[in-house]
């Protein structure tokens, strides 16, 4: 199982971090339109954690067990989402964005998990299943 | 990163070749404006035919260009999205401000204009 | 370290100090089953080798990894080559009767040994089956699947009717795996034929319910981000009235009652009159 850990601090990051998604969407074996949507939810957290975080890192994993996928974890120590349910309402739309990006990339994985909390940072786990 | 405006008759086509930072993006934008207004461009062409992905921000930046260049009087169309793009931008959501003319090519974007232009109605987004 | 622990151990010992005695013996009986007629000496000793080993690893390790995998590769090449599933599965049968006589003769003095050495021995043996028979039964299921995306994809047609104008008609139920391959297709034919209209027929889906009034929509405004207009037509009266009341956006919509004038519609679209031929 592999996986590669990438800094996300600046929009040089957030370019790169796509890139490197895009490429393990690739070698997993995902369609184009599977890859597009991977590459695309990378960048709404990366974005996330790079404008709304202060910054952060995205860990992108190929996952083997029964079934084959893709995991990426997108990890921030920012000021953290105080209502997470708002904000994936798309409650925070104001805020450029930060509840859009959080609500896309749920709608393109098959799993999303988020653990946040005010001072303590944001952390996102998404997850695209081989068919 | 030196992205090329082609003036072609009085409308400007614009190239989106490689993978765009927002500051890059924005700085376009401005440019763009610019030279609408500087040379009276009546249409504007956004060929994003070479763009693999179009997330939240890249959409309302398309978005926010081509109202802003309406309003100088410029009307706007983005062509040539990829297939895959499509879909996963109307998968990303609705909430997406997305109110842009699309057409499949440059040479479909270009009679798009001309016959918006010639009836003088605008361009609409049905 | 416990007593099962020992038992594991010294089991997994004997096992591997009498391998050349024991794969011999289960070369031998496969072979007269007849199991064997399609493979050279060097490939029954190499397989042989490295599924003994295997087994017996797993025996000693308690860790199925590497059971698992070598079931997927052999699942993924035994379908096709010397052996066939079943005398595959029946090798392994055999493999399995080899060990248990073996542990009977080892302890044959000593019944209460035995039995908890058997404790031992049966559960991961049975394990081990099981995961060749899965391996096999999944291999199968994904060529399955294969096969019916393609041939998904033959029984989506999309038409093209003039050209400018798609005919996409859709029959029967439509699942998300479908729903998500038809969209594709289309699109991707919208950018191939450089359609601008795209007719969906849907007189020949008997049940609309949300997920397919939204993939209709996903394809609608899909369609659109390439240029292309959607019409869509043969709504029953029936589907017409899940539509309003699932409260589906119908200004995304343009419909019209059948296929023929939506086909009408389409050419009024693109300015064309049909003239007839004098």
């Amino acid at each position: 199982m592999s996986e590669d850990t990438l800094p996300v601090n600046n929009e040089y990051d957030i370019i790169s971090v796509r890139s490197f998604g895009r490429n393990a969407a690739v070698n997993a074996g995902f369609g184009i339109v599977d890859q597009c949507r991977i590459t695309t939810a990378i960048s709404e957290l990366a974005r996330n954690a790079v404008v709304h975080g202060r910054g952060g890192s995205v860990t992108i994993k190929i996952v083997q067990n029964d079934k084959k996928g893709i995991e990426i974890i997108c990890r921030d120590e920012g000021p953290g989402i105080v209502n997470l349910e708002l904000a994936l309402q798309g409650g925070y739309s104001t805020v450029g964005g930060l509840g859009i990006g959080l609500s896309g990339a749920k709608r393109l994985m098959d799993e999303f998990q988020i653990t946040s909390s005010a001072g303590k940072g944001t952390t996102v786990i998404i997850r695209k299943w081989l068919k | 990163m030196e992205i090329p405006i082609l003036k072609i008759e009085d409308f400007l086509i614009v190239s989106f070749q490689t993978e765009l930072r927002d500051d890059e993006i924005v700085k376009l934008r401005e440019e763009l404006l610019d030279r609408i207004k500087a040379t009276n461009a009546r249409g504007l062409i956004i060929d994003i035919t070479a763009l693999k992905i179009i997330d939240s921000f890249m959409a309302r930046s398309l978005s926010s260009i081509a109202t802003t260049a309406t309003l100088l009087g410029a009307k706007t169309v983005v062509v040539g999205m990829q297939p895959a793009v499509a879909l996963t931008l109307v998968e990303l959501g609705l909430r997406i401000k997305w109110n842009v003319q699309t057409s499949l090519n440059l040479e479909r974007g270009i009679n798009l204009l001309r016959e918006a232009l010639k009836s003088e109605k605008d361009v609409v987004y049905e | 370290m416990t007593e099962k622990e020992e038992y594991v151990e010294e089991l997994s010992g004997l096992l591997e100090d009498n391998a050349t005695e024991l794969k011999k013996q289960w070369v031998k009986e496969m072979t007269d089953m007849g199991l064997l007629e399609k493979l050279t000496l060097i490939e029954i000793e190499q397989q042989s080798t490295a599924i003994y080993d295997t087994c017996v690893l797993t025996l000693k390790t308690g860790m199925y990894e590497a059971a698992k995998k070598y079931a997927r590769e052999m699942a993924k090449k035994g379908v096709l080559e010397a052996m066939t599933v079943d005398q595959i599965i029946m090798g392994f049968l055999k493999l399995r009767d080899v060990y248990g006589r073996f542990i009977f003769f080892k302890y044959q003095k000593n019944v209460e040994k035995l039995y908890k050495v058997l404790d031992v021995y049966e559960p991961v043996a049975n394990r081990i089956l099981s995961i060749v028979a899965l391996a096999f039964v999944e291999e199968r299921e994904m060529k399955i699947t294969e096969q019916q995306q393609a041939m998904l994809s033959l029984s989506t047609p999309v038409l093209q009717i003039r050209d400018q104008i798609l005919v996409l008609p859709l029959i029967g139920t439509i699942d998300s795996a479908r729903a998500a391959q038809i969209v594709e297709q289309l699109l991707n034919s919208i950018v191939d034929t450089q359609a601008s209209v795209v007719i969906l027929d849907i007189t020949g889906v008997p049940v609309i319910d949300t997920a397919v009034a939204n993939h209709l929509i996903k394809t609608i405004q899909a369609a659109r981000m390439l240029g292309a207009k959607t019409i869509i037509t043969g709504i029953s009266p029936v589907n017409a009235q899940t539509l309003v009341t699932l409260g589906v956006d119908l200004s995304m919509m343009t419909t019209i009652g059948s296929l023929r004038s939506g086909v009408k519609l389409a050419d009024e679209m693109l300015k064309l009159v049909v003239m007839e031929k004098r």
